[in-house]
């Protein structure tokens, strides 16, 4: 499983923008991506990215 | 901060989802001056409180009171009790705990003063705090079942604590004739792990199927719907036909008294003979909470839902599953969860500021069988003081997954205990 940590926010984003819509396959992460907005997901993938691993 | 790295990361490697919204507020953070907070409880919501709060401002002396050396884990020991997992694999020290600079206390808190913003501990000492966070976890309601007493516990294990309790279980299990008929009693709502008698039922199911095939298994329940319901009943029509039974609050469930001497639960139409009795007692805050004056009259502590500050006594707040916490289930992933907004307000609150209102996940795992996993999820946040789902989000796992989903959800639940596990304790 690829670590979040440190990776390209644009990249987070658009995997919970696919898990919201149901696009990329998931076991949980599509019923806990549709608990964020599109604000929250880019402050989230923001705070992320800046993360060293 | 490279000290501050391993910690750090593991923290985020999942946590950050819920927690980002309520860590953004750094500059506060950084005119700190030092405080006190007193966490009282090492399971998954003090322990993850404790090392939180150190990592958010390195200044605050935080100490975490326990009463024993080792921690066992709840989630997963149902696969202790039927041979699947060792009982050592449940349990974790707080070295780790330790060398984040939360200072580890090994004693039982005997008495609160909030006024007086003081814990006195069994062994004589007296803590002072500016903010104390309770996560003590459940007592069991001696008063609630009768028959049932802490002296029956060795006859009808509970086995809702793990630990001694588990390896009882399972022994008892081990040592049925086959043909025996196992029981279980659970309890109305709220308790601590709604999915886990029937996780449990299931994977005795699942031992009994294998290794005594001429058992049988019966839920006496309390209540007419469950957690998953389901999709563990569709797993049971499935995986074990005709082993497991499910008796409904208004089919007549609720054991109303049982008799350890003789092995039977009552209910309002039958008296049941086991030969495996497994007791889930009605649950309620542990007892210091109580002492505390935290816990209102149905023996749970209600609580803010962006401080999880208690309404009932200043500068105290209520984590896990002690708390009253709306939606959120009574669940490991719920008190970590749970920790790290309280902290996050905590920390917030000793330098005057203002918390952020908290996003919230739970995610629940059950082993239906060792390559058959379902999930719970969901999302929460405070509205009008309560703590409810977000709307459109959360939910179950799909009733009509393949074979192949419910495995990998199987092989999942292992990387969320580890997760948390080592998220909590290493």
């Amino acid at each position: 499983m690829p670590r979040v940590l440190g990776q390209d926010p644009a990249g987070i984003v658009i995997a919970m923008r696919e898990f919201r819509s149901g696009q990329r396959p998931a076991t949980v992460m599509d019923r806990i991506a549709k608990g964020f907005t599109e604000d929250e997901t880019q402050a989230i993938a923001a705070w992320l990215g800046a993360q060293k691993d | 901060m490279t000290a501050l790295r391993p910690g750090r990361r593991a923290f985020l490697k999942t946590a950050a989802v819920g927690a980002a919204a309520a860590l953004l507020p750094r500059p506060a953070l950084a005119q700190a001056t030092s405080g006190r907070v007193v966490v009282i409880g090492g399971g998954f919501a003090g322990t993850t409180a404790a090392r939180t709060l150190k990592r958010l401002d390195p200044r605050l002396a935080v100490t975490l009171v326990e009463a024993n050396a080792q921690f066992t884990a709840c989630p997963f020991s149902n696969e202790v009790i039927v041979g699947l997992r060792d009982l050592g694999d449940q349990q974790f020290g707080y070295d780790k705990v330790a060398r984040d600079g939360v200072e580890l206390r090994l004693a039982s808190a005997t008495g609160i003063d909030p006024q007086g913003r003081s814990v006195t501990l069994a062994d004589g000492g007296r803590l002072s705090y500016d903010r104390l966070i309770l996560a003590p976890g459940v007592d069991f309601r001696w008063d609630g079942l009768p028959g049932y007493t802490e002296a029956t516990i060795e006859r009808m294990p509970h086995a809702w604590k793990a630990g001694e309790q588990t390896l009882l279980l399972r022994r008892q299990l081990a040592a049925m004739s086959d043909g025996g008929l196992v029981v279980i009693s659970a309890p109305a709502n709220p308790y601590r792990c709604p999915p886990g008698p029937y996780e449990r039922a299931s994977l005795i199911a699942h031992y009994l199927k294998t290794t005594k095939p001429k058992s049988k298994i019966i839920i006496l329940d309390a209540k007419d719907a469950f957690s998953k319901q389901r999709l563990f009943q569709n797993a049971w029509a499935a995986l074990y036909p005709g082993l497991v039974e499910w008796v409904s609050l208004s089919s007549g469930g609720k054991v109303t008294s049982v008799d350890p001497g003789m092995m039977t639960l009552t209910t309002d139409f039958a008296t049941h003979k086991a030969a495996v009795a497994n007791v889930i007692p009605p649950q309620k805050a542990a007892r210091i909470a109580d002492l505390a004056g935290v816990s209102d009259r149905t023996g749970w502590c209600p609580i803010d839902p962006v401080t999880f500050a208690s309404p009932l006594q200043p500068n105290i707040h209520v984590l896990g599953d002690a708390a009253i916490a709306g939606a959120m289930p009574k669940s490991a992933f719920a008190a970590n969860a749970q920790a790290k907004a309280c902290a996050a307000a905590v920390a917030t609150l000793l330098v005057g500021g203002r918390p952020a209102e908290p996003r919230l996940i739970n995610t629940c795992y059950s082993l239906v069988a060792p390559d058959y996993g379902i999930t719970i999820a969901g999302v929460y946040h405070p509205v009008n003081g309560q703590l409810v789902d977000v709307e459109g989000a959360g939910g179950v796992s799909p009733l009509d997954a393949p074979a192949s989903i419910r495995a990998q959800e199987a092989s999942f639940a292992n990387g969320w205990f580890n997760t948390l596990t080592a998220e909590t304790f290493g």
